[in-house]
């Protein structure tokens, strides 16, 4: 184990997250609600630990290994969220520290769940670290420092995998920093333009900073306790519907749309899926939700907001959903487990292995009756590796066994019902943010103690970093050296 | 630049490691997905899996808007193919590996019609390298610069050197018969340094020193190092290395004892290689070595397939008391542990086969702005020396060496002025027209400008 590595690589993180916490202070020093002197020495506090790690660590090898690829990640996703937790602390938004871990580690995995007691004291520096929490934890802090500092360590692509969303990295450059920087332009590219896009709407700066913030992450933190409901605006409700349908798309899309080639756009499998997917269930909820609102312009405007919030796993809400008939509740939990693209800031099992476990699931089944048949499973035109369906087969399973030992182990504190306690879970670890019942678009995780919401910031950890860099610590021989 | 380069084996990885290491934008082909999910995990360049024979593959790759396509795959008909389809595509460079002696009696006439700029022959330059060390037995290493009037030459200083135990700057004053030569750079339990006017060297240090090809005999002569030419030596293994290095050193008077273990193979040698008293047994049995006077070689040279046998051969002749022994090894790995062992001059052919095209490489970088002339990768790819010309409007013409502010780890070691070699000192200025030879541990130069800082 090399840990003078793993140290200082983590100074370099928490270097990175001192100096995002920039704005912040300067927001709160501008609106003056108080809250400058909790931003400001979150930001020293941050910035002297990182600073230690990071001069006093010498690594003698600078090569990365699996594991330590793994570890790191995983390491720097809590190191991260502790960090990020102060701010809520110093400005006594909440006090208690499981409470401020959680709204941090929320905003990072881009879940968007609240235990904030009340919206009546938002100071507005704060706030806005919430939401830009959301922003740098939706493409990655390992991915922006690795666009900032690549010469970090050597293989360090072994970050870049465990941190980007999906089961295979794509990269679009040969040269990994080169890659983290051309996915941050168009993540940057993509937020200013839905910011642009909200000021037109008449949303003062401020409001749109937030929601393009939480859309562009995926995350689904609003100022306002009733969300977007708030600006009772079509217009906000159809920007933001358009952006977190976009930003559920994989960025290497983006990428190639800017080099017009269009036959990879064109072949992409998971793209096809994904709009076709989201197409389909807005129409069914349309006419689900029919009989509710009486007319077709507003039934296909809250189904078209709630299945792009839900999708994307933004978590936004104009709407109580759990107030739907349960037809539709049913649809938005069964899209909770799925998410978006690979590659893009959405949680969620991904579109990619959804698609990949169908085929398995029909060549399973068309293998009974024809045992002979050689079937090999396509996508995108190639021949699917079978070892990558045999680890998508595994994080299938995973996935659903972490989402149920979560229920279990929230409900074990013993509040709230199966279905709270059921969505909970499953809302956490696919970075969601609202589930039903009391955990749904009108309640809160606040009601939830503090074993609850500790175990709830680890799933949320999980889903974000796709189970396996969280699981590794688990694992008692990775801390053997 | 951008780099592609076509089959991730020994060299192909080698090349794609460094390049990458030198901000260059790299790219790989191989068409075994295990290799690539290998080069993926490893090196930070791009990963194509495919035929690097197959237009679309190369499309694929970024072809078109590649600076420099290398060919590195097992196959040389591949290659070939590989650069011809390349270059059609807009490749500006070709490099390609041909290693068949066949291809080699027509290369000039392929390497035109094929488009390629430079054809590497692995097994070739390494035997040109052995051949070189045949030359001076005195070396353990050897590179020439400034079309061979230079050499930099590698020895390990021993007990009872004279230059032993002396601080450098005192080294005339006490022995004023050693001619003088530049202390470029030593090694030191796996550390390079360049030596000051302080360093002391100790004995089993590995030491280069530069200076003009007569100078440098003298000096040695002076040390009382072995000077005598070699005149019989042994080779073991009878590859294509093997055949090379005995078409080179045969004419120059040399007698070659080559052992081979396959009959055929033996037969053919014997046919193609008249002179060359070919023998037909196993290398690494000893009864051999010794029914066949090894004790009274001058030099063995170990070329066998295997690694392991060569080395324990080298090792036999070392305590047999061979004065030059040359082993090939392959394995870059264990490289570290030789010079402990006594095995001074290793040879790799996968080395010697990536520096020359990391040579050639550097000397395209930004078209006519820089002018590696050439390159050595030293001890072990720790350091490198580089060759420059220096042109007309370089800004640090004419300015004594002491007033310039050098890069660290970094020194001039040579100016070849007109045929005349200098060794420089703080009062030599460099002009315009000269040759200047830098060695450097710090590798990645590529213009001569980066060496001075302003």
């Amino acid at each position: 184990m090399n840990s003078a590595l793993i140290i200082r690589i983590l100074g370099s993180i928490g270097l990175v997250e001192a100096i995002s916490m920039i704005p912040a202070w300067v927001i709160a020093l501008a609106y003056g609600d108080g809250d400058g002197p909790a931003m400001l020495y979150s930001m020293l506090l941050t910035a002297a630990v990182a600073f230690l790690m990071y001069f006093f660590a010498h690594p003698k090898e600078r090569t990365l290994r699996a594991r330590e690829g793994f570890l790191i990640v995983a390491l720097s996703w809590i190191f991260l969220s502790v960090f990020g937790a102060l701010p809520f602390l110093f400005s006594g938004l909440l006090p208690s520290f499981p409470d401020a871990l959680f709204e941090s580690v929320s905003g990072f995995t881009t879940t968007g769940a609240t235990v904030l007691p009340s919206f009546d004291f938002m100071p507005h520096g704060v706030i806005f670290w919430r939401s830009f929490t959301h922003w740098i934890g939706g493409m990655g802090v390992l991915v922006l420092t690795l666009a900032l500092l690549p010469r970090l360590a050597d293989r360090s692509s072994h970050l870049m995998r465990a941190e980007s969303p999906g089961p295979s990295l794509s990269k679009l450059v040969p040269r990994i920093g080169d890659s983290a920087k051309i996915l941050y332009m168009i993540y940057i590219a993509l937020t200013s333009m839905e910011m642009i896009a909200l000021l037109f709407c008449g949303l003062d700066p401020y409001d749109a900073a937030i929601h393009a913030l939480g859309t562009a992450g995926t995350g689904g933190f609003s100022n306002y306790g009733d969300s977007v409901a708030h600006f009772q605006s079509g217009q906000v409700e159809l920007v933001m519907t358009i952006f977190m349908c976009l930003f559920g798309i994989n960025f290497a899309i983006f990428y190639f749309g800017i080099h017009r080639s269009w036959k990879e756009i064109r072949n992409n499998e998971e793209l096809r899926w994904y709009l076709g997917i989201l197409i389909t269930a807005i129409l069914v909820l349309t006419v689900m939700l029919l009989p509710v609102y009486g007319d077709f312009s507003s039934s296909i405007r809250y189904a078209s907001f709630q299945t792009a919030s839900v999708v994307s796993t933004s978590g936004f809400c104009t709407v109580d959903f759990d107030l739907w008939p349960v037809q539709a509740r049913m649809v938005l939990f069964v899209l909770m487990f799925m998410g978006s693209c690979a590659g893009s800031t959405a949680g969620g099992m991904k579109v990619i292995r959804v698609i990949l476990l169908l085929k398995q699931g029909h060549r399973e089944i068309r293998h009974t009756f024809q045992p002979r048949k050689v079937q090999r499973i396509r996508l995108d035109g190639h021949g699917v590796d079978e070892s990558m369906l045999h680890s998508i087969s595994a994080f299938g399973f995973a996935y659903i066994f972490i989402v149920l030992l979560g229920a279990f182990l929230i409900a074990l504190e013993g509040k709230y019902d199966l279905i709270t306690n059921f969505t909970a879970s499953l809302t956490c670890v696919s970075n969601v943010g609202p589930g039903f019942g009391a955990v749904g678009p009108s309640g809160s995780f606040a009601g939830y103690g503090p074993y609850a919401k500790i175990i709830s910031s680890l799933l949320m950890l999980a889903g974000r970093l796709e189970l396996y860099p969280l699981l590794v610590l688990f694992h008692p021989n990775v801390w053997k050296t | 630049m951008r780099i592609l380069v076509v089959g991730a084996g020994k060299v192909g990885r080698t090349l794609a490691e460094h390049l990458a290491g030198e901000e260059h934008d790299v790219s790989i082909v191989d068409k075994d997905e295990k290799v690539i999910d290998e080069c993926n995990d490893r090196l930070d360049v791009m990963c194509i899996h495919g035929n690097g024979a197959n237009a679309q593959t190369l499309i694929d790759a970024g072809v078109s808007k590649a600076d420099v396509l290398i060919a590195a795959t097992a196959g040389d008909e591949v290659n070939m193919l590989c650069c011809l389809i390349g270059k059609r595509l807009g490749a500006r460079y070709a490099i390609a590996r041909i290693r068949d002696p066949q291809y080699n009696e027509s290369l000039m006439l392929l390497q035109q019609e094929l488009g390629i700029d430079m054809a590497i022959n692995p097994e070739r330059a390494t035997a040109l390298e052995i051949s070189r060390l045949l030359r001076f037995p005195f070396a353990s290493n050897i590179e020439s610069f400034a079309k061979g009037l230079v050499e930099m030459v590698e020895f390990r200083a021993q007990e009872n050197d004279p230059v032993v135990g002396i601080p450098l700057k005192h080294l005339l004053n006490r022995h004023s018969h050693l001619p003088r030569v530049l202390y470029a750079a030593v090694e030191r339990d796996g550390r390079v340094s360049i030596p000051m006017g302080d360093f002391i060297i100790r004995a089993g240090d590995r030491v280069f020193v530069t200076g003009d090809i007569v100078t440098i005999t003298s000096y040695f002569k002076a040390m009382g190092k072995n000077t005598t030419s070699v005149k019989h030596v042994m080779i073991i293994g009878g590859g294509k290395i093997s055949y090379y290095l005995s078409k080179m050193i045969v004419p120059t008077g040399i007698h070659v004892t080559l052992i081979e273990k396959n009959p055929e193979k033996a037969a053919i040698l014997s046919e193609e290689l008249p002179h060359v008293n070919v023998l037909c047994g196993d290398g690494t049995s000893t009864e051999l070595l010794k029914q066949e006077s090894l004790g009274d070689m001058d030099a063995l040279v170990c070329l066998t397939d295997r690694d392991e046998e060569n080395i324990m051969a080298g090792l036999f002749a070392t305590r047999t008391g061979v004065p030059k022994v040359i082993v090939k090894n392959n394995r870059q790995f264990f490289s570290d542990l030789f010079p402990d062992m006594g095995l001074d001059s290793i040879v790799s052919p996968k080395q010697i086969t990536s520096s020359n095209i990391l040579r050639y490489v550097r000397a395209r970088i930004g078209g006519q702005g820089t002018r590696v002339e050439k390159l050595h990768r030293i001890l072990n790819g720790k350091a490198e020396a580089l060759e420059f010309a220096v042109r007309k409007d370089d800004s640090f013409t004419g300015i004594p060496l002491m007033n310039l502010k050098m890069k660290n780890n970094t020194l001039v070691a040579v100016i070849v002025r007109k045929g005349k070699v200098i060794v420089p000192f703080g009062k030599d200025t460099i002009e315009a027209g000269d040759s200047v030879v830098i060695l450097s541990c710090e590798p990645g130069i590529s213009d001569l400008s980066e060496v001075f800082v302003k």
